[in-house]
């Protein structure tokens, strides 16, 4: 039976050949997120040039303006343009989240890499270090580290993409490692250490693109959760300051105002939900491609 | 016996964790700062009465002493004294801890039938129309952050609707009936947050369970579908689900944190926002000291019962 449904599925994948043919065979959530995706990033790149006004231009219309051909959204308390501050924010939260991801999975796969390599004393110290950061909960990390810095500065956005990498980086290396460890007793790794390579060249040579896979897969999942801790941060007041237009921030902001301009927040709350949905289809797509399993917890 | 060793070594490292995250803790709100003193008394205080306060708050001292101190205070449950008002700390975060173990608990009760029935629901009616609304949904939901969430249901149910009260402050509540209806909201969202994760891994394993021999077995001898779902399938199901529930109660944890300030809960979340804000350094080292050590006891049981409901660990030599 099963060998009928194979032959079926053969016949109809070389029945649409080609370019379109290849594209199709790819997984449901893996286009549906890139085009979402693609969608954002245009936004975030091209946004500034099109947007009808500058984020934290006052006085746009009336505070709380319904939407209107003005203001396509309509205006907040103090009569921005909610169109444009929502416009804005894509770039504000795509670059934290990615930049901080991307430092946390380069960071912490090295280092996860090196100590699955270098084994011994090293591994067994970073590996515990890791796991007691790991054991405060994310948010609680991040509050910490943040009234540490002192809320004055942490408002920069600099400082919360260390805030969010600092939080990532023991869970990304921990997961490194645990491929490292698994790759280190293959064949080509103890070639390599017999030809006498040094162990930064097995990492970078031998380790790292077998690991690619992985990292790949865990740049995503921690890519998806970057903007809900940078929003709920901006939410709570601790994140960015005002008058970024971080959505989690425009979230908390108008809260008070929902009934009598439910647009205020409900706008940034969509774009924020579509964002993570987005980079969430991107990874489970990427990963059933991969042949990966994607662990959220 | 093996397992006692291998539960005694887990007990054992959860016990150095937590020392370490408490350490960890006290290190981030003690000594990156700097000076504590020019905090709490703001740019106008001379250098007199900043040397004044630290003698005062013992400040002056080493800080590995002062860590002894606070440690042994903690173990004898004395979190030391607020620095902006004068209560002790236990005194401000026990009432409070008391409302966010209440509101998990009621969270907790939503969860359960919650994560079995939807889960139950998409592996039995696999890739029918019940199975790809539940997983569109959970799809959804994990991708909704809880902050949004809990805005977005207090906007439907409290603001429109009116069902619910938009505060929920639990002390003011006149009756029991009061104070289940005003945790509602929260707890749901908590829960709807945790079964997310639950839902998706009930569903795989009881796919995996119901593909089995003994499964197929109960079919073709006429036992009736809904018996074999509930009675053979579902406990074997259900065992690797309670490892995620035991993390799911780790999340819970730190997932209240936001959930209580949008509701303005008086919680130990909304205590620990609050403390960062008025830098009461005390108070935001015992409430995330409280809350690492409930994330980390729940992930030990995660632990225990993976090794406990594994027989082949429990007879390994």
């Amino acid at each position: 039976m099963t060998g009928s449904a194979l032959t079926e599925t053969a016949v109809a994948t070389t029945r649409v050949s080609g370019r379109v043919g290849r594209i199709r065979r790819l997984p449901v959530p893996l286009i549906l997120g890139s085009i979402l995706l693609a969608l954002y990033i245009i936004v975030a790149v091209t946004g500034p040039l099109w947007a009808p006004y500058s984020y934290d231009r006052v006085g746009t219309g009336k505070p709380f303006a319904p939407p209107s051909a003005k203001n396509l959204l309509g205006t907040d308390q103090m009569g921005r343009d909610l169109f444009s501050r929502v416009v804005y924010g894509a770039r504000h939260e795509l670059f934290m989240a990615l930049t901080a991801t991307a430092v946390a999975v380069i960071a912490g796969g090295f280092l996860g890499l090196l100590s699955g390599f270098v084994g011994g004393l090293f591994d067994e110290i970073l590996m515990r270090v890791f796991e007691v950061l790991i054991s405060i909960p994310v948010l609680v990390f991040a509050l910490l580290v943040i009234s540490a810095v002192g809320p004055e500065v942490s408002g920069s956005q600099l400082i919360l993409i260390g805030v969010v990498a600092l939080v990532w980086l023991p869970r990304t290396g921990r997961m490194a490692r645990s491929v490292a460890v698994d790759l280190v007793t293959r064949d080509y790794v103890m070639v390599a250490r017999a030809r006498g390579e040094s162990a930064w060249s097995i990492v970078w040579r031998e380790l790292l693109p077998n690991a690619t896979g992985v990292l790949l897969v865990e740049f995503g999942v921690r890519a998806g959760y970057a903007p809900i801790l940078i929003g709920s941060l901006g939410f709570l007041g601790l994140g960015v300051r005002p008058p970024i237009p971080e959505w989690g921030l425009m979230i908390s902001e108008n809260r008070a105002n929902i009934v009598a301009a439910p647009y205020t927040v409900l706008a940034p709350a969509l774009a924020l939900s579509g964002l993570v949905i987005s980079l969430n289809l991107f990874t489970d797509g990427l990963a059933r491609v991969l042949g990966r399993q994607v662990k959220r917890v | 016996m093996v397992i006692v060793r291998v539960l005694l070594s887990r007990v054992l490292w959860a016990l150095v964790t937590l020392i370490a995250v408490s350490f960890l803790i006290f290190l981030a709100i003690e000594i990156l700062p700097g000076d504590i003193a020019a905090r709490v008394m703001g740019r106008f205080a001379t250098e007199e009465m900043k040397a004044e306060f630290r003698r005062m708050r013992g400040l002056d001292r080493p800080m590995l002493e002062r860590y002894g101190e606070w440690v042994i205070g903690v173990a004898q449950g004395d979190f030391g004294d607020s620095l902006v008002n004068e209560y002790k700390v236990s005194d401000v975060v026990m009432p409070k801890l008391k409302n966010t173990l209440l509101l998990a608990l009621f969270a907790f009760i939503l969860y359960v039938p919650l994560a079995i029935i939807l889960g139950s629901l998409s592996a039995v009616y696999r890739e029918g129309i019940v199975d790809t609304l539940v997983s569109g949904f959970t799809l959804i939901c994990l991708s909704i952050p809880e902050f949004v969430m809990g805005t977005l249901l207090l906007y439907a149910f409290a603001v429109n609707i009116g069902l619910f009260p938009v505060m929920s402050v639990v002390n003011m509540a006149q009756s029991t009936g009061d104070a289940i209806r005003m945790m509602t909201l929260p707890a749901v969202t908590l829960a709807i947050a945790m079964a997310v994760y639950a839902i998706r891994m009930l569903r795989d394993n009881l796919i995996e369970v119901l593909d089995s021999d003994y499964i197929r077995m109960a079919i073709l001898k006429g036992v009736p579908l809904r018996r074999v779902v509930l009675r053979h399938a579902l406990p074997n199901a259900l065992v690797p689900a309670l490892n995620v529930t035991a993390l799911n109660l780790a999340y819970l944890i730190g997932g209240v944190v936001v959930v209580e300030k949008v509701f303005a809960f008086p919680g130990i979340g909304t205590l620990l926002v609050d403390a960062v804000f008025l830098r009461d350094a005390p108070v935001v080292e015992a409430c995330a000291l409280i809350v690492s050590a409930v994330y980390v006891i729940a992930n030990l049981v995660a632990d225990v019962m993976t090794v406990a409901l594994n027989p082949r660990l429990r007879t390994a030599k």
